[in-house]
């Protein structure tokens, strides 16, 4: 059917309407002619509604004049109309001619490079990279070989483990997955020192290499030598240096304070919200309405359209659309009790998440006060943890 | 002497299999649900409105009543109404 309506709109075709009293015979009359009609509606006794062939219409004629009925044309239909039309309006087929032919032309390079996938912030060292390869925003998309490409990227940038790129519309997306570089450890030839990583009390030394300059009880800094790899003896005229590995455990203390007031105001949303929209072209901007805010406490939400990027480079014209959210200010007093219970866990959770594995947690202690209706919350923890770090003897 | 003639026609037709709307020249009828009727080998229309539409056959004039029955397509072996049919009859 849909075939047949192609068909039937590249010969064009008209939509007319027939008056006159024996209409059956004129359909008759029509098909006995080789006429072909189709959609043929009845609207009442006199008048016909049909859709008939441009050679067709032609050749109604004569049936008309013999059934006597009259044949208005309601509509023109097709494409042999529509290009009778653009014959006078060489302008606009010439208009959209370019304008299709500077799409595609612009289309077929590629204008933006982004790299995704990367958390360790070396993008520029790939855009660098594929900018040397000649890969860079305004190349053509047919000179891109991916394969290779992909190829000599995980070649030639030493950190990358996996690397994919797509063409999107006019974008090259990179999608990369940096290796997990190991901290190097220092060779088991090259001297060392074992030094504290951080401020505690020393619980335990274990020296298996070097010599131990701290003893249990000592309170270090960071930074300060705990095995010593540099051996002095009188009787050597230079230090021995030696690589120096042990354990170290030492006592530390983490603290959290947190504050949390205890009359809260919660602001809620009430649903209401107002938008102005703001142009901005280069540094003017122009509001585009200037109706004050109807509420009295409110969020204000911005959101920064940019629109245009030709070569690279963007044009200066922004829409920012300020959204205004009414809320609604609800004093909360909050039960004191509970509220400890709560911050000191949470405090807890807070530290818990920042100690190191193999951490032993020896004491707990949580201390709260009032001030100006905010509690405070203090949670300290006691732990012993390896606090040893080796590091090269310069 | 023309009943003769179809008498034969109908047993030839029945003997070799063959169909019966193409040895008795009798119109074939497709109704598809209640929305469209396909008529082939018709004579022609002698009535056409919203509600009622009469088509010559050979065994007699077909009558179909409904709401807001149009002509899909006539050419001279077939037609096609669509629209909510209720009656197809043979009035002969």
């Amino acid at each position: 059917m849909l075939v047949i309506r192609i068909w039937n709109y590249f010969r064009g075709y008209v939509i007319i309407k027939i008056e006159g009293l024996t209409l059956e015979r004129f359909i008759n009359l029509s098909i006995a002619k080789g006429i072909y009609l189709w959609d043929i509606i009845r609207y009442d006794y006199t008048t016909l509604e049909a859709k008939v062939g441009l050679k067709g219409f032609k050749s109604l004629r004569e049936v008309v004049k013999r059934v006597g009925c009259r044949v208005y044309i309601i509509e023109k239909k097709g494409f042999p109309f529509l290009i009778h039309k653009l014959k006078y309006r060489k302008m606009l087929v010439f208009g959209f001619a370019v304008a299709v032919g500077i799409i595609i032309f612009l289309t077929s390079f590629i204008w933006e490079i982004e790299v995704i996938g990367n958390e360790n912030a070396d993008s520029k060292l790939i855009v660098d990279y594929l900018t040397k390869m000649d890969i860079k925003p305004g190349i053509l998309k047919s000179e891109i070989d991916i394969s290779e490409l992909k190829r000599s990227i995980l070649r030639d940038i030493e950190n990358i483990s996996f690397v994919n790129m797509e063409i999107i519309g006019t974008k090259l997306l990179v999608e990369v997955k940096v290796r997990d570089v190991m901290p190097s450890a220092i060779r088991k030839d090259v001297p060392c020192n074992v030094v504290a990583k951080k401020k505690a009390v020393i619980v335990k030394v274990i020296a298996r290499n070097g010599k131990s300059v701290v003893e249990k009880g000592d309170i270090v800094k960071k930074g300060q030598v705990l095995i010593s790899g540099i051996i002095e003896d009188e009787k050597l005229e230079n230090p021995l240096l030696v690589h120096s590995d042990g354990t170290v455990l030492g006592k530390t203390l983490y603290v959290k304070e947190l504050q949390e007031p205890i009359i809260k105001k919660i602001e809620e949303e009430t649903g209401n919200c107002y938008s102005v929209r703001e142009i901005k072209i280069g540094n003017y901007s122009l509001l585009l309405n200037n109706k004050e805010i109807p509420y009295k406490n409110y969020i204000e939400d911005k959101k920064n359209r940019k629109l245009i990027k030709i070569l690279g480079y963007e044009l200066p014209f922004e829409i920012i659309v300020h959204k205004y959210k009414e809320v609604e200010l609800i004093k909360v007093k909050q039960n004191v009790e509970a509220l400890k219970k709560m911050q000191s866990v949470r405090g807890v959770q807070m530290i818990m998440n920042e100690l190191p594995k193999g951490a032993k947690v020896i004491s707990k202690d949580v201390k709260y006060s009032i001030e100006d209706n905010i509690l405070i919350t203090r949670v300290s923890i006691e732990v012993i943890e390896e606090i040893g770090e080796k590091q090269k003897i310069q | 002497m023309k009943k003769r003639v179809d008498d034969i026609k109908s047993t030839i037709s029945d003997v070799l299999e063959l169909p019966k709307d193409i040895v008795l020249d009798l119109p074939r009828i497709t109704l598809i649900g209640n929305l469209q009727l396909y008529i082939e080998n018709h004579k022609g229309i002698i009535e056409y409105s919203k509600q009622r539409i009469r088509i010559n056959t050979n065994i007699g004039i077909l009558r179909i009543v409904g709401n807001n029955l149009t002509i899909r397509t006539i050419v001279t072996e077939e037609i096609i109404i669509v629209g909510e049919i209720e009656v197809v009859e043979f009035i002969s």
